[in-house]
């Protein structure tokens, strides 16, 4: 075995980090998507309708039941097929990107709605109420009393879930999206093994920085937005 | 879409008689990480500063901030030519490179386990009152005996929906087992499907296995978390 060269470990970062967009273009493309279809689910399971309330909630049982690698495999080749036989239209060569966000975005909504619904279940229904009271509309009571404070409780778990969310964007390699673990891989075969340990560490030590990086982000959102906390 | 109704059914049956690898991925690594991610989390927990809490926060972190893929890559790709340097060093006559590859993925996620059961055992045993040591003490029980006895009944009432979460979690991950060339649920589906491009067939049946499992796992965690209830403290 060979001993472990500091040198390529310094090189080796350059050559990664312009992949980092790719890796953060998933992240960040899935965040809005994933909330957009998140609210509609939590939306449905804080709801009256009954057949709504059931199937989301069926489908956020599902999704904790499945494997993203699972999932990301039945996009990617089952979405093809499905938009070829209904829609009569061809993606086969769409970019890798778009079935990875479709994914990642089927799999954040689920554990994202369980968080929109337990904070906004969290906030007394009396604030709403209070403010529908002195003449609010509905949707302004929800906007500007109930929202504001819903987002300081759902911000610590909305964290945690980016940060799994931004773990298991690094499958996507599995499907020949080149972000930072497909570079990464690339970088070993081109060695062909050699150098593994260097490269994965670097890879380490850039997702580290990421994960260390959220939670502080996170954390001073938390404490900026802290100011809308209801008290007591 | 044409669906290919007899393999889905064969390759159901295939993925079904994978699916004791993927509980043996799960059920050996929760086991044998359970003695280290209590012994992290006791020192964790301890007032006293050292260069050993430093050490196993530090391995947490490292564990926690990483994807499982990346600490599945690391182990596969170091370990193997680490024991076969470690073999020649003691001139053992042993090939590790014949080892079944299920050795390398119970190694992976034992050492994922390790970390995260060690967090939710620490915020279990951190969630118990300070008296209820003392008190055991009092009555004369030493520190094992406080802790079989008063301790880790209280935490695991606490701690059992986090282990449940773990548990699914560890399911889902050995999913990943096939990068290993593990032969698990994904990975027969996968050399399955490979035959005749059957991939959508073959995933939905690794699907609806999965969904299977999970819901037998959250049932029997369902049972085990009223069992365990008796020992919840009733104020």
């Amino acid at each position: 075995m060979r001993p472990f060269s500091l040198g390529f470990l310094m090189d080796v970062f350059p050559i990664l980090l312009p992949f980092l967009s790719a890796t953060l273009a998933v992240v960040v493309g899935t965040i809005f998507f994933g909330s957009v279809a998140g609210a509609l689910l939590a939306w449905a399971k804080a709801g009256n309708h009954k057949v709504l309330k059931r199937v989301a909630q069926g489908y956020t049982y599902i999704i904790r039941c499945t494997p993203p690698i699972v999932l990301l495999f039945i996009v990617f080749y089952g979405l093809p097929k499905f938009c070829l036989e209904v829609f009569d239209t061809n993606i086969n060569d769409y970019d890798k990107l778009f079935f990875v966000i479709i994914s990642f975005t089927l799999l954040f909504a689920a554990p994202i709605s369980e968080v929109m619904r337990s904070a906004y279940e969290a906030i007394n229904k009396g604030q709403y109420e209070a403010a529908v009271s002195i003449g609010l509309s509905p949707w302004q009571a929800f906007f500007h009393i109930v929202l504001p404070q819903a987002v300081v409780v759902a911000l610590p778990n909305f964290g945690n879930s980016v940060v799994s969310l931004m773990k298991d964007g690094s499958l996507a390699y599995t499907i020949g999206y080149i972000d930072l673990i497909g570079k990464g891989q690339l970088i070993v075969s081109m060695n062909y093994g050699a150098y593994a340990i260097e490269t994965y560490l670097a890879l380490a030590i850039l997702y580290l920085i990421m994960t260390l990086g959220l939670e502080k982000v996170f954390l001073w959102a938390e404490r900026r937005f802290s100011q809308h906390k209801q008290i007591a | 879409m044409e669906i290919n109704y007899q393999f889905l059914v064969d390759t159901f049956y295939l993925v079904l008689a994978a699916v004791p690898t993927t509980l043996k991925l799960t059920i050996i690594p929760l086991l044998l990480a359970s003695p280290f991610a209590l012994a992290i989390a006791l020192i964790r927990l301890d007032q006293q500063k050292g260069f050993l809490k430093i050490l196993v926060s530090a391995y947490v972190t490292f564990v926690r901030g990483t994807p499982i893929v990346l600490q599945i890559l690391m182990v596969y790709s170091l370990l193997p030519s680490f024991l076969n340097l470690l073999a020649k060093a003691w001139s053992l006559n042993i090939n590790v490179f014949d080892f079944d590859p299920i050795f390398y993925a119970y190694i992976v996620f034992t050492i994922n386990i390790i970390a995260l059961l060690s967090e939710v055992l620490r915020s279990a045993l951190g969630s118990l009152e300070k008296g209820q040591l003392e008190a055991a003490e009092c009555v004369g029980l030493n520190k094992i005996q406080a802790y079989l006895h008063i301790l880790l009944p209280q935490a695991m009432v606490v701690a059992m929906p986090n282990i449940c979460n773990l548990t699914v979690n560890l399911i889902k991950g050995t999913s990943l087992a096939f990068l290993m060339t593990v032969k698990d649920m994904t990975a027969v589906a996968k050399i399955s499907a490979s035959y005749g491009y059957n991939y959508i067939e073959a995933y939905v049946d690794v699907f609806v296995g999965y969904i299977i499992i999970c819901s037998i796992v959250q049932i029997l965690f369902h049972y085990a978390e009223a069992h365990i209830g008796r020992y919840r403290l009733s104020k």
